[in-house]
């Protein structure tokens, strides 16, 4: 644990460090760099220890406070947290060196802010993977999310990045309160507020902790983003700078999918309806987010709705682990659980990539509208090949790191099917129709966004000039392809720590499920076999294509137009009429708007649940609100009473209940 | 290690392209014509083989890889079915999410080779493709559920082999089902009438023939085979459901699949000479049937 703070310490240093050499920005940035990536690198050692099984002790401070003390510590779950953040929060932290560079030749933006953000959010969210006790994870988790709306207003001279800001500062705010009432309400039954207490006083809550599991949904479910809860995501992501998306979609939403399985880990077996809940939650985000992913005409925007879509395989596998505990199928419960920190992990992975990617391409063309780009494959040959991987992984397809997490998916939900004692569980089974169609819908929208932005002829004259960008934007991004092809291509290496993390939420010791376990790993072998085998066939296939067109060159030709022989770049098709049969065929839920003028025809996509449910529920609050004006008097002393009033009652609540609540 | 298997899969690979041939000539026969001889796809693949390409100046890199990953992807995807009715080549727990993710991946390369060319035509065809793909993916997985719940087993081999017979006695009419919806797959992921008309010679109307408008010389021959190899794959699944025969020796397993294959390439004929292609906008709606039929399937076996 020494060497964990130490690297926090390191991380926070280099954001100083940015801040206060911002008169020097060439050693600033040097000095960020080098602090930020030395502490990562500090904190990767107790988490990949903990992930090889190595027991890392758990660290304690006695505070004067109520809640008891404040305990940090790693085990399987907060060590694949650990990695996510550490991995993708330094991918995205140097990505921004060089991504915020030239907003310094402008001047207004706060640059150096920015970067010292970035390295205090890092060290809250790895502080909020650590907490082992309610009040150090309620104070990391707020940091972190108030410090990302800073992170994400970053071009707050914008009416709609700060409409976006708005919007998830009162989403998240919401989610807090879910969580204080949860921790509040389960505190009542517990010795302390520690998270062993917590733990030791489940048993003891009422209806198997119907209301906390429901507040842990609403709370976590606000910061995961899955559906209906997911309305401030999209916005607040596309309006980011590039890095920040990256992070906030990659890192930051997945703390949610963190705080459900802690609280599972916690609570142990919840009632059969939670699972079918979370279940039935995460087919309708998985196939939502992508249906209105493929509606959107924004690339981030597009990007952003698929982390609902991934947040909903993740909720699947979530769902059929904690089935798998209420119906006593310990290989069910842990597979689940596997699968759903595994596609975490590849998801955090991947998108960052993608959300870099993008990055790239905003710089490079200065738009995100998929139907201004084109022909950038030819244009920015490396970044095509680093979002390509990205699409070709978020796509869950071999032989990247996608397919390993959603095969570990399908396999609890088939094995839910095939169990003998199953009950109402074999229902479950159901589950691959939807993860399979999540998939499939997938397919479509990356077709639709690796088509029309790379592949074809440039649609503007921004995206026939654009250049491709420097190394400091590539090698990040190259270092997540890396990382999604090293797990696809040896997907043992995290699958078998995956499975051990997944019997620690259930509850189970490491080998608990015996047999399978040894059957997943074998399976695991064939998968790397596999990608092997696609790899060396595509090498030969290629090299022997080669020989045949040097025998025979190719003839080069315009592309077939029907004898037309003057295509324009406008006779492409474009996105909107890519994914308009598909959205058609999901008819009013998919929320686009069609609009016909004269010879023109455009497709728009609304916000559904934003438009239709969260502003209308806003300005009910708003109008509540109001009522509360007149105690705002905007008089100091006013403000003194209500200080002191605060006191007093606090005083008179300690003096009626006969002292603290906790010893 | 027995050669059963992989004597089967190298069966499957030569006999592949006979397939649509014997489509459409049962078609032709049924609607009073002569046809083509059944082995045409032989002699156009051994044609294509020999001439040139030609390029789009528009293409990439991405245009030429497609056909190679399109054929690759087939081939491996073949290397985990059970072809003899006993054991693939590769068996695993899960081997079925890598047969159609493997099929996925060779999709998604193919519609990006289409779009690469810039063309409206191919993107029409894409995005119809992946369209269509999107109803068909939970239909065949349903099909898969379907099998775990009746055989208890989670690989191909595990469904198809030995545990298929003893379970059609009490789940046939599931079984049926099962049947009959990877025949409606079959006919979406093969493109054949009613989802898609291999014969058809309007650009606008097309969906396969489209995505691959501009492809020509080998890498042409490499997208003709892989499609027919698709058509026997799924062909083949449908005859490992139909007729378990674990209990066969090997060759006559071998032959019973040839037989099973033809037989299903004539049922794919019959198929397009008695119905026209459906509208566009009716081929999702086919494919939830095949869904529907799938689940039925499936919560009949929740049932017992």
């Amino acid at each position: 644990m020494t060497l964990f703070f130490l690297g926090i310490a390191l991380i926070l240093a280099g954001g100083l460090a940015a801040a206060l050499l911002r008169r020097r920005p060439a050693l600033a940035d040097r000095a960020f760099g080098v602090l930020v990536a030395g502490g990562c690198a500090l904190g990767l050692v107790p988490a990949v220890a903990a992930l090889a099984g190595r027991d890392v002790a758990e660290i304690s401070f006695a505070m004067a406070m109520p809640g008891g003390p404040w305990a940090f510590g790693i085990d399987g779950l907060s060590a694949f947290f650990l990695l996510i953040v550490f991995g993708v929060g330094l991918a995205s932290a140097i990505y921004g060196l060089a991504y915020l560079a030239v907003e310094r030749r402008g001047g207004h933006r706060p640059v150096a802010t920015s970067h010292l953000l970035m390295a205090v959010v890092l060290a809250a969210l790895v502080l909020v993977v650590t907490s082992r006790a309610v009040v150090p994870f309620l104070m990391a988790w707020e940091s972190m999310a108030v410090l990302a709306y800073f992170l994400v207003v970053f071009e707050s001279e914008k009416a709609d990045v700060r409409r976006a800001g708005l919007v998830y500062l009162i989403a998240t705010h919401t989610g807090t309160l879910a969580l204080f009432a949860m921790f509040a309400f389960w505190g009542r039954f517990a010795e302390t507020l520690s998270f062993d207490a917590l733990a030791a006083g489940a048993a003891s809550l009422p209806a198997g902790g119907a209301l906390v599991l429901c507040l842990a949904l609403v709370g976590f479910g606000l910061k995961a983003g899955l559906v209906p809860l997911h309305f401030w995501l999209p916005e607040a992501h596309a309006s980011a700078p590039s890095h920040v998306s990256a992070l906030m979609s990659g890192v930051v939403i997945k703390m949610g999918i963190y705080g459900l399985l802690r609280v599972v880990s916690l609570l142990g077996a919840p009632p059969a309806w939670w699972g079918w809940l979370v279940l039935i939650v995460g087919v309708l985000s998985g196939v939502l987010g992508v249906v209105w992913a493929l509606a959107q005409h924004d690339l981030k925007r597009l990007l952003a709705y698929h982390s609902v879509e991934n947040i909903g395989i993740i909720l699947l596998g979530l769902g059929v682990g904690a089935l798998g505990m209420s119906y006593h199928l310990p290989v069910v419960a842990a597979l689940g659980f596997a699968g759903a920190i595994l596609h975490t992990l590849n998801h955090a992975l991947f998108k960052s990539l993608l959300f870099l990617g993008a990055g790239a391409v905003y710089r490079a063309t200065g738009t995100r509208a998929i139907d201004r780009l084109g022909g950038l494959a030819r244009r920015m040959p490396l970044t095509w090949v680093a979002f390509l991987v990205g699409s070709v992984a978020i796509v869950g397809l071999p032989p990247l790191n996608g397919f390993v997490s959603e095969w570990v998916v399908y396999q609890a939900l088939l094995r839910s099917g095939a169990a003998e004692q199953g009950g109402p569980l074999r229902l479950a089974v159901l589950g691959v129709a939807g993860l399979a169609l999540i998939g499939a819908l997938a397919l479509a929208c990356f077709a639709k966004v690796d088509g029309i932005v790379f592949l074809g002829t440039s649609r503007s004259a921004e995206a026939a000039q654009a250049r491709e960008v420097g190394k400091a934007m590539l090698g990040p991004m190259f270092a997540l392809a890396l990382a999604c092809g090293a797990i696809g291509l040896a997907p043992v290496l995290v699958v078998h720590p995956a499975v051990s993390a997944g019997a620690l939420i259930a509850g189970l010791p490491p080998d608990a499920i015996g047999a399978a376990g040894g059957e997943v790993l074998r399976a695991m072998a064939w998968i790397a076999f596999l990608s092997l085998a696609l790899i060396v066939l595509l090498a030969l296939g290629w090299r022997a294509w080669a020989a045949l067109r040097r025998r025979r060159p190719p003839v080069p030709a315009e592309t077939w137009g029907c004898g037309y022989a003057e295509p324009t770049p406008r006779m492409q098709y474009t996105a909107s009429s890519f994914a308009t049969p598909l959205l058609a065929s999901f008819g009013s839920v998919a929320g686009v708007h069609e609009s016909r003028h004269g010879g023109a025809f455009e497709t728009h996509a609304s916000e559904l649940v934003l438009d239709n449910v969260a502003l209308p529920l806003w300005s009910v609050v708003q109008g509540l609100a109001a009522r509360l004006r007149p105690i705002q008097q905007g008089r100091l002393w006013i403000y003194l009473v209500y200080l002191m009033a605060a006191l007093l009652l606090l005083l008179l609540y300690l003096a009626t209940s006969g002292g603290t609540t906790s010893p | 290690m027995t050669w059963t298997p992989l004597v089967a899969l190298a069966t499957l690979l030569v006999v592949a392209p006979l397939l649509p041939g014997v489509a459409t000539k049962t078609r032709a026969l049924l609607t009073g014509r002569r046809g083509p001889p059944v082995l045409q796809l032989y002699w156009d693949l051994g044609k294509l083989l020999r001439k040139g390409a030609v390029y789009s100046t528009t293409t990439t890199w991405v245009f030429r890889l497609a056909p190679v990953v399109v054929v690759a992807t087939a081939l491996l995807a073949a290397s985990v079915v059970p072809l003899d009715g006993r054991s693939a080549l590769v068996s695993f727990t899960g081997d079925l999410v890598a047969f159609a993710y493997l099929l996925a991946l060779g999709r998604f390369m193919l519609v990006l080779g289409g779009l690469d060319t810039g063309s409206s035509f191919e993107g029409m065809g894409a995005s119809r493709e992946v369209t269509f793909s999107s109803f068909a993916e939970p239909a065949l997985f349903l099909c898969f559920a379907g099998l775990t719940l009746a055989t208890r087993g989670l690989s191909l081999t595990g469904m198809l082999g030995s545990p298929l017979a003893a379970a059609w006695p009490a789940a046939a009419p599931s079984l049926a089902m099962i049947g009959v919806s990877l025949f409606l797959v079959l006919l979406a992921e093969a493109s054949r009438v009613p989802v898609d008309d291999p014969a058809t010679h309007l650009e606008l109307t097309m969906i396969h023939e489209v995505i691959v408008l501009d492809h020509s010389g080998p890498d042409f021959a490499l997208i003709l085979y892989a499609s027919a190899l698709k058509l026997a794959l799924f062909g083949a699944l449908l005859v490992g459901v139909l007729v378990p025969r674990a209990r066969l020796p090997g060759p006559a397993a071998i032959a019973v699949l040839v037989l099973g294959l033809v037989v299903v390439a004539v049922l794919v004929g019959i198929v397009e000479s008695s119905m026209a292609r459906l509208r566009l906008s009716r081929v999702p709606q086919f494919l939830i049937a095949a869904s529907v039929l799938a689940s039925l399937g499936v919560i009949l076996l929740l049932m017992t």
